[in-house]
């Protein structure tokens, strides 16, 4: 009696979801299938990777979608009006510049921040805590107390105690955030790795001969990516906070840069009586932060089986 | 189960009345006390209460209200000098020495007796101090070491005077009205001095409590200050050994406040009696409330931004003459600045002698971009302004920002406060600096000296004037215009000579003088008697009072 085996069509969805995959390619195509399975099942998540997908959308083609210049006004007639007014569906600043243009234009800084500090902070993250899990001893020791050091400090402070030092502007900015949020990303990175340093396949893999530097590198840092990735999404949101914090005290991106903390800190001045020109970049950082917290609590539960019931 | 229902109910209703009670409560408590004045006042330019030393405008009013000078201006007509100490005084023939007679049983508010001697001690400490008020005095030929032979006290009510020149009598008593001529109390100073090493720049032994002084008070004035805390408060209180008409209320507190908008609220709340720096919105919204009012004064005060000739390209002539075609003044003056300046382009602010009104300069991209040319700089610069975070210079220095931009010029807006944004500036290393000047006296003089004299353009040049600040090495004809017409006896050849010097600086010096202030104040209507002077150091507040 033979069995007939019947190969599913490559692509389809049986193809992808085979537990008996013939290829590595397979398998991996499946299992990417089956995250974005989870993850949109999750609603909330997807309305969340939709506001994201925008925000890269807006900040592409900022040129062609905005519909006057960010940072050339007109003063003497079109200062501060309401939103609605023709022309300006947002209303205009105290320097008589459309605010919807500004707030299309500042998602590129936005964008900017968060990708920078996470390409900064995450590696440096990864890197510090693998190396420490796995190491152990004395390095484990000396790394930790450093990241301990950095913990210590709130995160808003010391960002604007470096910034201070560093001189004002959103390069400094960036590296301040960037430095200031690492640490975490080493505790977590660190967990992880002690999780599997004594496991099966790592005592596998060092039989072969493969030195520590492959094993980090090769072996426990993609392990610890997942976990990594769900953490820096769910802090985008507070590195946009952060950013907007240190532009609205002045010490991120300078004018007529159209930052969003900082043209909340030029409407002040109006709230009373021309509320929108502060309230207009405080939904925009609302929208968006809200995008990336849904987006990171997707990932998460698609990412990581054991949190995903809870 | 009725029973623990009965005290949930009571725990709602004693939190609801607590809520109730802590809600009411800032309404209760929040008016200011009847003796006291609160004064909301962005005061972060005060870097010393040191008369000798301090030449910032908050601080003058805080001077102005705790020490008194020989004599002072007429609050009513500006053009006139009265006694404040001094009783009397004559001029001698020649035009060169001054006799002082001081008004009896005068008294500090240490209790210490004020007599000629002190009054000479402070002049002799303010000319060897050698801080950046101290060119007032040595214009008139004092120095280090003559000042003692030239400022003496006769006897212990008699004080003379000598200057270098015959200049005309007004002058000479317009600058005696300015805070550094203020009169501080000797016994008081020297307790505080310290002993300091004599050194090729600083030639005596005592620094005569310069370091004290900073925060110290040691006056005569109808206010004593308490106390000076950086970007905080200043305290006064009422001296009760002041000698003319006695202080109204018993103290009064200068807040520290930057915001217009947090005045206008603290105003409306009753937390501060008299709001000082409010934006031409807020002053709307204060003008229509009840129990509110405002005031205004025209202010010898005039704003501008100034290019720093150490700066190769902004050393071009051309450039210079661009940057004053790339001001968006009408806009500027309708919008940014209404109601609480007016558009004006020369160095004296109207009311002061020979004051000229003309506009040469308006918005004109196309002529700035062709002298640009000329310049050889086609495609623009990079450039940076200082700016004191405060309004309404930012609001100018942005919109500066953006008509440059439509010349090339690329202007980054490196934003401070106000101390270190001057000190930058007294140490000339800025680029462009934008600002007020205020007059330190009410004379032509005080303008066209600071905007045209330089004698000596180094880096360790003494006469630390505006046009010294920005290394601009003024041409000689203009200098002598201006220091002949200190000279000049006749006022209306006077006012001539300083109309035509307007027209020439305008022209080519690297002042872009914007806008003249008008300046404003809410208060409530509680206060009497509430009045802004002609200048930052006659906004005096011992004749208000509180219903």
């Amino acid at each position: 009696m033979s069995v007939v085996e019947q190969t599913p069509k490559p692509y389809s969805r049986d193809w992808l979801l085979s537990d008996r995959p013939t290829s590595r390619h397979q398998a991996r195509l499946g299992r990417a299938y089956v995250i974005w399975r989870r993850f949109s099942e999750n609603r909330l998540a997807l309305v969340g990777l939709g506001i994201i997908i925008l925000l890269l959308f807006v900040a592409a083609f900022a040129n062609v979608l905005a519909p006057h210049n960010p940072v050339q006004g007109d003063l003497m007639n079109a200062r501060l009006l309401p939103p609605g007014s023709p022309g300006y569906w947002l209303g205009t600043d105290d320097q008589g510049r459309d605010i919807l243009s500004r707030l299309i234009h500042g998602s590129r800084l936005t964008l900017m921040v968060i990708v920078l500090v996470a390409v900064i902070a995450a590696p440096i993250g990864l890197i510090v805590g693998t190396v420490s899990g796995y190491a152990g001893g004395w390095i484990d020791a000396i790394l930790m107390r450093i990241t301990d050091i950095f913990l210590a400090f709130p995160k808003l402070v010391l960002a604007l105690a470096l910034v201070a030092a560093l001189g004002p502007g959103i390069e400094n900015a960036i590296l301040a955030i960037a430095v200031t949020s690492w640490p975490p990303y080493a505790r977590i990175a660190r967990a992880e790795t002690l999780t599997f340093r004594n496991s099966e396949f790592i005592s596998a893999v060092k039989l072969m001969g493969a030195s520590p530097f492959r094993i980090v590198l090769r072996h426990v840092m993609p392990l610890c990516l997942s976990s990594l990735i769900v953490r820096v999404t769910l802090d985008m949101a507070g590195i946009i906070l952060t950013a907007a914090g240190l532009g609205f005290l002045g010490l991120g991106a300078q004018p007529p840069l159209p930052e969003w903390g900082a043209m909340i800190a030029s409407g002040r001045r109006f709230i009373l009586d021309q509320w929108w020109v502060a309230a207009m970049p405080g939904f925009a950082i609302l929208i968006v932060s809200l995008g990336f917290n849904l987006l990171g609590d997707g990932l998460r539960d698609a990412l990581d089986p054991k949190e995903a019931g809870q | 189960m009725m029973n623990s229902l009965n005290r949930r109910v009571r725990i709602l209703s004693a939190g609801a009345a607590l809520a109730l009670i802590t809600l009411a409560a800032p309404q209760a408590f929040a008016a200011t006390p009847a003796d006291t004045l609160v004064e909301g006042f962005a005061i972060d330019d005060i870097i010393t209460i040191d008369p000798g030393e301090a030449f910032e405008l908050s601080t003058a009013e805080v001077t102005a209200n705790s020490y008194s000078k020989l004599v002072g201006l007429d609050p009513a007509d500006t053009s006139k000098v009265v006694g404040d100490l001094a009783e009397s005084w004559t001029v001698s023939d020649d035009g060169m020495t001054y006799t002082f007679k001081l008004k009896p049983d005068l008294k500090f508010a240490s209790g210490n007796p004020l007599t000629a001697e002190d009054v000479a001690f402070s002049f002799e400490r303010a000319v060897k101090l050698d801080k950046s008020p101290a060119f007032l005095l040595t214009q008139f030929g004092l120095t280090g070491d003559n000042v003692t032979e030239k400022a003496k006290a006769t006897d212990a009510t008699t004080f003379t005077f000598t200057v270098d020149k015959a200049y005309a009598p007004s002058f000479v008593l317009n600058v005696l009205t300015a805070t550094v001529a203020s009169v501080v109390d000797k016994k008081v100073v020297m307790e505080h001095a310290k002993p300091m090493t004599p050194s090729a720049e600083y030639k005596y032994d005592t620094d005569f409590g310069n370091e004290w002084m900073k925060t110290g008070y040691a006056g005569s004035g109808p206010y004593k200050t308490m106390a000076w805390r950086a970007n905080e408060a200043v305290i006064m209180e009422a001296n009760p050994n002041y000698y003319g008409e006695k202080p109204k209320l018993k103290r009064v507190i200068y807040r520290h406040m930057k915001e217009s908008s947090g005045q206008r609220l603290a105003l409306e709340n009753g937390d501060i009696d008299v709001a000082r720096n409010l934006e031409p919105n807020d002053l709307k919204a204060i003008e229509g409330k009840d129990g509110l009012s405002s005031t205004s004064a025209p202010k010898g005060t005039i704003y501008y931004f100034s290019l720093n000739q150490k700066n190769e390209n902004l050393a071009k002539p051309e450039v210079v003459e661009a940057m004053k075609y790339l001001v968006d003044y009408d806009a500027i003056g309708a919008t940014l600045i209404k109601g609480i300046g007016e558009i004006h382009q020369t160095f004296l602010p109207k009311g002061q002698l020979g004051a000229s009104d003309e506009k040469p300069y308006k918005l004109d991209v196309a002529k700035a971009k062709e002298l640009l040319e000329k310049a050889g700089l086609k495609d623009g610069f990079s450039v940076t302004m200082d700016v004191r975070n405060t309004q309404p210079v930012t609001g100018i220095a942005e919109s500066v920002q953006q008509t440059l931009a439509q010349a090339g010029i690329k202007l980054s807006i490196i934003p401070g406060d106000g101390k270190q944004t001057l000190t930058k500036y007294r140490a000339r290393t800025h680029d462009i600096y934008i600002g007020q000047w205020g007059s330190d006296y009410f004379d032509p003089n005080s303008n066209a000296e600071t905007f045209t004299v330089n004698p000596d353009n180094s880096d360790e040049g003494k006469s630390k004037t505006l046009a010294w600040r920005n290394a601009w090495d003024v041409p000689k004809e203009l200098s002598d215009a201006s220091k002949g017409a200190l000279l000049e006896k006749d006022a209306a050849k006077r006012a001539a000579i300083y109309q035509d010097l307007q027209k020439k600086v305008a022209a080519v010096s690297p002042f872009v003088i914007v806008f003249q202030q008008t300046e404003v104040a809410g208060y409530s209507s509680k206060l009497k008697g509430y009045k802004l002077g002609p200048s930052f150091d006659t906004n005096f507040v011992h004749t208000v009072s509180k219903d």
